[in-house]
């Protein structure tokens, strides 16, 4: 098993400028430190349509108490949300999918270390064709390796990424070599679980870090497996 | 805010509004036909989760204004939104909103 670089193309060109957009870093580096409840308001916020701060500080009152200001790093996700969401549509679907990527690494920086993690890397394997995408996220250590494919919403997981990511966890133990793989959706849970529940592609060896537990990438708890069954619904 | 008369909304109230604006949203992102099932399935799943919200009694509590008022701002956001594709977007995130005004707000 090795890593490699993605061979650029003219996507990856305009998208790597997005990715370097000052916005995306600041939102990772506020979201990388928010609370539950300060994560569903940026995604709100940045899917939203009110770029009025006083009717979100009032539409999430957990947050802002009487409809006030909220704290300093709150209202900094406000501000920098509504910023988000102020682009055009297309721009910021780009934008929101960098922030998730970059939120990923710097969570998983805080538990292996910045010169572990890497970017838009693809994995390789000896004997196998390589797979064309590459992984949005990479860790790569001699001891243990893991790859994070990140979306935006819990609709973005479809049967191609959840067989890329199965094909190389498995691949990577015919080569007794430890790879973990995961999705990172900054979405709900219970809308990752729905989703998955009708898709056929295995994902027994795949974790799930949705919006609630992604802590569990800078180590403070281990995510669940994608395989674990939709919880708290009688609609399935 | 109610006016004189009026009667105090339930949290139990402003949790079928939201059911009523979700189970809206939800008929908009219905018409990405490659998405209708699993549109239904958040649909099922989260008013499933929004009624476990007023499961354990509380839904007979009158509702905190900042709550009713929360949730009526949330409808009211949702309601603007026409892409559909959005739609399917606020179907997760809307019941969420709406967890923390009521957990967020309770007496």
């Amino acid at each position: 098993m090795r890593f490699q670089d993605a061979a650029p193309d003219a996507r990856t060109v305009v998208y790597a400028a997005i990715q370097a957009e000052p916005i995306v870093a600041r939102v990772a580096e506020l979201l990388a430190d928010a609370g539950p409840a300060e994560r569903i308001l940026a995604r709100a916020v940045m899917n939203g349509e009110t770029r009025e701060p006083d009717r979100w500080r009032r539409m999430v009152p957990a947050l802002f108490p009487a409809g006030g200001p909220g704290s300093e790093r709150t209202e900094a996700i406000l501000a920098a949300s509504l910023e988000v969401a102020d682009r055009g549509d297309r721009v910021r679907d780009q934008i929101r999918g960098a922030i998730v990527e970059e939120l990923t690494a710097r969570l998983v920086a805080r538990r292996v270390g910045p010169e572990a993690v890497r970017r838009e890397r693809r994995i390789l394997f000896d004997g196998v064709a390589a797979e064309i995408h590459p992984y949005d996220v990479t860790v790569e250590r001699d001891r243990s390796a893991e790859a994070y494919d990140c979306k935006w919403g819990a609709r973005g997981i479809n049967e191609d990424v959840l067989h890329q990511l199965d094909d190389a966890h498995r691949h990577a133990a015919d080569e007794e070599r430890r790879l973990t793989v995961a999705l990172v959706i900054f979405d709900a849970s219970l809308s990752c679980r729905v989703r998955l529940a009708r898709r056929t592609a295995p994902r027994d060896g795949t974790k799930l870090v949705s919006i609630e537990t992604l802590d569990a990438l800078a180590g403070m708890a281990a995510p669940p497996p994608a395989s674990a069954p939709v919880e708290g619904s009688s609609g399935r | 805010m109610p006016g004189p008369g009026d009667i105090e909304p339930t949290v139990r109230d402003v949790v079928e509004r939201a059911l009523r604006a979700h189970g809206e949203l939800a008929d908009r992102g219905e018409s990405v036909e490659d998405e209708w099932t699993y549109v239904n399935d958040l649909r099922l799943a989260w008013a499933d989760r929004l009624r476990r919200l007023v499961a354990d009694g509380s839904g007979d509590l009158p509702a905190p204004p900042a709550m009713a008022a929360a949730i009526d701002l949330a409808i009211e956001e949702i309601a603007r939104i026409e892409d559909p594709h959005r739609s399917i977007d606020w179907l997760s995130t809307f019941p969420q909103l709406v967890g923390l005004a009521v957990v967020g707000t309770r007496r």
